[in-house]
């Protein structure tokens, strides 16, 4: 790998609850790379998003990002990352804007309407729904604004807990090409999926993982997409053994 | 200072937290008003007691043909006029006599005539603004904070806010000043108006604003202690309460109980029985059986105490001034009695904040057992200057005419008891 490494899984290992949940798992996703990990339930592939957040301690092992160990270093890593969760429980009280706008507060990275506007555009937002409160959106529309949020960040690396989780066939599309056209922009990103054929949509590499272990990674060829029946006949077998 | 702008502005868009600052502004204006109507009441009934008290007053004096009968048939209107933040802390003011009808009589069983204004309210406690910072505020307080950060577990949106964040964790101890802040300024805008209304002090708004923010900082570290260590929302609601039962009920409540049980008091109506009986007695009983133990102690009229016909007003005030010493011990021992078990009540009030807050509103609104007491010892002074007054009219019979009588004392309010 030519690129600059942004995130870097050094054998970690992680115990929740006394339980291994990862397992000497290594791999590294260079800048501007769209790196997606895949397994089941309970492979692991949350914990492996949160521990690189730093909200879960590895057991043994090291979470790099940016160059840094994660552990002690959370601020700073957290600055420059922007997280979607696999529900994006946003406030269902608030309407689009106060959501967006609220985060980005959090954040301190205030942004102006027109460029909230502009990322509501991007994601697919309908215009007429922007003002109503969350309460009335359904999962899709939700997760749209989570996305737009995670945008609106403007930083240059984005980790994605199942986020087409919810959307319809052309939202998903539409997904992929934003995340695709992000990576072409410089930013590094890594998602977790069960999504075998999403994954190979979007992503130049996929890393299997099995109960907690890596248990392979596949690389899409320069000019093209990974074989998404090669991945799926991987990750079938990778289920039933 | 933006992060809590931030959390403010978030935590009014929340109906939750609207609707308990609702509550809490709602409460506090109700006491607020409740205190006001209690202490113009209270006010408005001294003035009419004034008015009355001196036109009779002034009808006994103008009859009077001797100092015996006026010093019978004149009545003494004492009072402590409510302070102006008596409102805020009715304190005493509900279950301890703060005025009197006094007549030349024997004084101690005037005193304790009635123990208790209203029994009831010495149980419940009256819903005053000292009750809405000392009890339900740390209430309201539980119901804003105890879900904060499981809540936002339960969304799934603990680990988004932590991340994005740049207070990371610290956010949910924002969040939670900024909605104590609400709560503190719902409960005290009321209270401000009322104060200005009333024309309290800045020192006695000072002390009430110290109290309710002290309340405040007491109830928001337990707070976020809990809400660190229990992770369920429910647990933790369960943990507050508990905590404050203890603290807010049981506690004030079992110091009260257990006080009464350490310090004996004797009963005002036992005080009031054996000086009737002391003061009936001594119709029956030979003149220096009444006179002899009253020149013991004031022997200064000893020379005017013959008393030669079957009834003379300077040996019906001596017995019943007699009556008086009878119960000296037992008056002592309620007035002490009384000081101790408020002092049991003043060190348990530092195990419980919502006493404490409530002791430290009663003193500043000067409705506490102390100011009670320091009443009480008003109304004795002016006793003994009715006594003075009378004394050389009734044993020297000095010239009762009408310049000795336009020197009969008339009650003015102690400097602690000046009100407003």
């Amino acid at each position: 790998m030519s690129q600059q490494q942004v995130l870097e899984a050094q054998s970690l290992t992680v115990q929740r609850g006394g339980r291994p949940v990862l397992h000497d798992v290594s791999f590294a996703v260079g800048e501007g790379e769209v790196f997606a990990l895949l397994g089941g339930n309970g492979a692991g592939k949350s914990t492996t998003l949160l521990t690189f957040l730093g909200l879960i301690e590895p057991h043994q092992g090291r979470a790099m990002a940016f160059g840094q160990d994660v552990q002690g270093n959370e601020d700073a890593i957290r600055r420059k990352a922007a997280y979607l969760p696999e529900t994006a429980s946003l406030y269902a009280h608030l309407n689009a804007w106060e959501n967006v706008s609220y985060f980005l507060e959090l954040a301190r990275s205030p942004r102006p309407r027109d460029e909230l506007s502009q990322a509501f555009d991007e994601v697919g937002l309908p215009a007429d729904a922007r003002d109503r409160r969350l309460e009335s959106y359904s999962k899709g529309m939700r997760q749209k604004v989570a996305i737009a949020l995670a945008l609106l960040r403007s930083v240059p690396l984005l980790l994605l807990d199942e986020p087409t989780s919810g959307l319809d066939p052309v939202a998903i599309d539409e997904f992929n090409a934003l995340i695709t056209a992000l990576a072409e922009r410089g930013s590094t990103v890594m998602m977790v999926t069960h999504d075998v054929y999403g994954a190979c949509q979007v992503a130049r590499r996929v890393g299997l993982l099995r109960r907690g272990e890596l248990v392979g990674t596949f690389e899409a060829p320069p000019e093209g997409m990974i074989d998404a029946d090669e991945l799926h006949r991987a990750f079938a077998r990778s289920h039933a053994s | 200072m933006t992060a809590l702008v931030r959390e403010l502005r978030f935590a009014l868009s929340e109906r939750a937290v609207q609707l308990i600052v609702l509550i809490a502004f709602a409460a506090s204006t109700a006491a607020v008003i409740a205190g006001i109507e209690a202490v113009n009441d209270q006010q408005a009934l001294i003035d009419r007691l004034v008015l009355a008290t001196d036109e009779e007053r002034a009808v006994a004096v103008e009859s009077a043909s001797d100092p015996g009968d006026m010093a019978y048939y004149a009545f003494h209107l004492t009072f402590a006029p409510p302070s102006a933040l008596a409102f805020s802390a009715l304190g005493t003011r509900d279950t301890l006599p703060w005025k009197h009808r006094l007549r030349m009589l024997a004084l101690e069983g005037q005193l304790y005539e009635s123990d208790v204004g209203n029994p009831e309210l010495s149980l419940s406690g009256r819903l005053d603004f000292a009750f809405v910072v000392a009890v339900l505020l740390p209430l309201l307080l539980i119901f804003l904070l105890h879900d904060g950060e499981a809540g936002e577990r339960r969304a799934a949106r603990h680990d988004l806010l932590r991340v994005t964040a740049t207070e990371g964790r610290n956010l949910f101890t924002v969040r939670a000043i900024a909605r104590s802040l609400l709560l503190l300024a719902a409960i005290l805008i009321p209270f401000l108006v009322g104060a200005v209304i009333q024309g309290v002090g800045l020192p006695g708004i000072g002390v009430v604003l110290g109290a309710a923010a002290l309340s405040l900082v007491f109830w928001l570290a337990v707070c976020l202690l809990t809400v660190r260590r229990v992770d369920a929302g429910p647990t933790c609601a369960i943990s507050l309460l508990g905590i404050w039962l203890v603290l807010a009920v049981l506690l004030p409540a079992g110091g009260k109980l257990a006080a009464r049980n350490v310090v004996e008091v004797p009963q005002g109506g036992e005080l009031l029985l054996t000086q009737r009986e002391a003061v009936n007695d001594a119709w029956d009983l030979p003149k220096p059986a009444t006179m002899d133990p009253f020149i013991e102690r004031h022997p200064r009229w000893a020379p005017y105490s013959t008393v030669s016909r079957p009834f003379e007003w300077k040996w019906y005030f001596a017995f019943q001034q007699v009556g008086d010493q009878a119960v000296e011990k037992i008056s002592t021992e309620l007035r002490e009695g009384i000081k101790q078990r408020d002092r049991l009540m003043g060190m348990l009030s530092f195990l419980s904040p919502p006493l404490l807050t409530e002791r430290l509103m009663t003193g500043a609104a000067q409705t506490d057992v102390a100011a009670f007491q320091r009443y009480e010892d008003c109304v004795r002074a002016f006793h003994g200057g009715l006594r003075s007054y009378y004394y050389p009219l009734l044993f020297e019979e000095r010239p009762f005419d009408d310049s000795a009588k336009r020197e009969l004392p008339k009650f003015s309010p102690c400097a602690q008891d000046s009100g407003r």
